[in-house]
């Protein structure tokens, strides 16, 4: 039953992957691809979890807590990057 | 309590699939913004609340609890600077200077 569970969560967070590769495949603003960037960290942190579950070890959460933190300073810094590009007129 | 841990992460994950499947259909960055944060917050603490009940230890708890902890104070800023570089990028300050307020008298 858990094994199941865990396997269903691996697939979900890869098709949420798959999706939001669409969405920075096709754009069209760069708000958009960071938006997409989000959903691969929530992705990123749902495997680790799973990994942690599917082997009983927690190093795989101390993981998901690094990926927790750097992924908030990474859309940070897009987002400051693209705020201040947006004035330049078209990209 | 294993059983509900099963129901939580596989409702986890569908709910993660819900907010990718935002990304693509909803018509602008805004809009999908509010799809990625919003329902990528509560995937992820669902996640974590069913690996919580799938193994009731300390050292997986506290590990845990401070993502989700990490998740809950970063991805409302998160959220707020993407919604700002969206309407930045749009070309909408205009129309959100000219907006009227709240505080703003009547008429």
């Amino acid at each position: 039953m858990s094994s199941l569970a865990v396997t269903a969560l691996v697939v979900t967070a890869l098709l949420a992957a798959l999706l939001a590769t669409w969405r920075i495949l096709a754009g069209p603003t760069h708000a958009d691809r960071i938006v997409a960037l989000d959903i691969f960290l929530a992705a990123a942190v749902a495997l680790a979890v799973a990994a942690s579950l599917a082997t009983g070890r927690t190093v795989f959460l101390d993981v998901a807590i690094g990926l927790a933190l750097v992924g908030f300073v990474a859309t940070i810094g897009w987002a400051r990057v693209v705020e201040s590009r947006a004035g330049e007129g078209p990209q | 309590m294993s059983l509900l841990g099963a129901l939580l992460l596989v409702l986890g994950g569908l709910l993660l699939v819900l907010a990718a499947w935002g990304v693509i259909v909803l018509p602008d960055a805004l809009a999908r913004q509010h799809a990625a944060t919003k329902a990528g917050t509560l995937a992820l603490a669902l996640v974590c609340i069913g690996a919580l009940l799938q193994v009731p230890d300390t050292a997986w708890a506290w590990r845990l609890a401070l993502i989700l902890g990490f998740l809950l104070a970063t991805l409302p800023v998160a959220s707020h600077l993407l919604a700002r570089a969206a309407v930045r990028e749009a070309g909408m300050d205009v129309a959100v200077r000219e907006a009227p307020r709240v505080d703003a008298p009547p008429g």
